[in-house]
């Protein structure tokens, strides 16, 4: 499975932790348009704690952290 | 005595209160994250504080930054920071810096900081003070909000910074939405994480990016690493 994890804002009207079937999905970008994300939503992409492009890869057992933009003061 | 009860607890004790009003704390940024940030810095002696900031008084500040009164609008920030904390501590030396940050002043600005805490609002300016402190090797601790969200971690060398996360990608859009006591818990575990810093106890937020959700009223840490090409990192090395 790959773990899908939304935070912030990305998790109003949608599960904060979510695991998906790794066959349907070859790229990070294929899972942020699962959840009806658009690409320029996402600040921060991470794949195993690491920064990736929405075009990386993505396999069984990756954990997929999503943030939109927090950093107001 | 004023410090009483934090010498009480065994992390901190009499040597440590010493480390805390020999220390020296650079706070840039004066709005909604540094009021309790250098409120809870002066209570708790934190010898030297600096303040950087180039921003009067509004009264959109009003509904988070509570260093400030309606009185105060239109003044800079940093001199009422001045008043109102030199009399909650007197005890403590406080440098108002009002001055506007660049990649060509931050250098000398933070050079004296054991820790230095990043609370300022908008993207540019938190690449600008991730570099200078990976560059002077000073601990960075960084907090940021949106709404009823925020997060808080802790930078030097050895771990990942704002560029490992790719975090220059960031496009907020300003005015970003700001409820004053959600601000107040990000600030506030700023302040705890860079006392942590300072009397060098283990656990501090490097590595760990802490999510609030304070809608649910959850914490959550993700595991961050660095990145081979971070070029803020490679600047450094
Ligand atoms: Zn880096």
């Amino acid at each position: 499975m790959i773990e899908v994890r939304l935070f912030a804002t990305f998790r109003e009207g949608r599960d904060k932790i979510s695991y998906l079937e790794p066959q349907g999905y070859h790229t990070a970008a294929e899972i942020i348009h699962y959840f009806r994300i658009a690409d320029d939503e996402v600040a921060i992409c991470l794949i195993n704690g690491r920064h990736s492009k929405l075009d990386s890869s993505v396999k069984d057992g990756d954990v997929i952290a999503l943030f939109p933009p927090v950093g107001g003061g | 005595m004023r410090y009483e009860r934090q010498i009480l607890i065994k992390q901190v004790s009499e040597a440590g209160q010493k480390i805390l009003a020999n220390s020296n704390v650079c706070v840039i940024g004066s709005g909604g994250l540094a009021s309790p940030v250098l409120t809870y810095l002066a209570c708790a002696g934190v010898g030297t504080l600096s303040l950087i900031d180039y921003d009067t008084v509004t009264d959109s500040n009003l509904n988070r930054q509570f260093l400030y009164q309606e009185k105060d609008i239109g003044k800079p920030k940093v001199q009422i920071a001045n008043e109102v904390l030199s009399a909650f501590n007197p005890e403590i030396i406080f440098h108002p810096i009002y001055q506007k940050i660049d990649k060509t002043n931050i250098t000398e600005m933070i050079k004296d900081a054991d820790v230095v805490i990043d609370c300022v609002d908008n993207v540019e300016t938190r690449m600008i003070v991730n570099r200078a402190c990976l560059q002077q090797n000073i601990p960075l601790v960084e907090g940021g909000v949106n709404g009823f969200y925020g997060f808080v971690f802790a930078i030097k060398q050895e771990y990942p910074c704002l560029e490992c996360i790719g975090y220059g990608n960031t496009k907020l859009k300003p005015p970003t939405a700001a409820l004053g006591a959600v601000v107040g818990v990000i600030g506030s575990l700023q302040a705890v994480e860079c006392i942590k810093i300072l009397l060098g106890l283990e656990g501090v937020l490097y590595g760990k990016l802490l999510n609030y959700d304070g809608l649910i009223g959850s914490f959550e840490t993700v595991e961050i690493q660095k990145n081979d090409m971070c070029e803020a990192h490679l600047f450094v090395n």
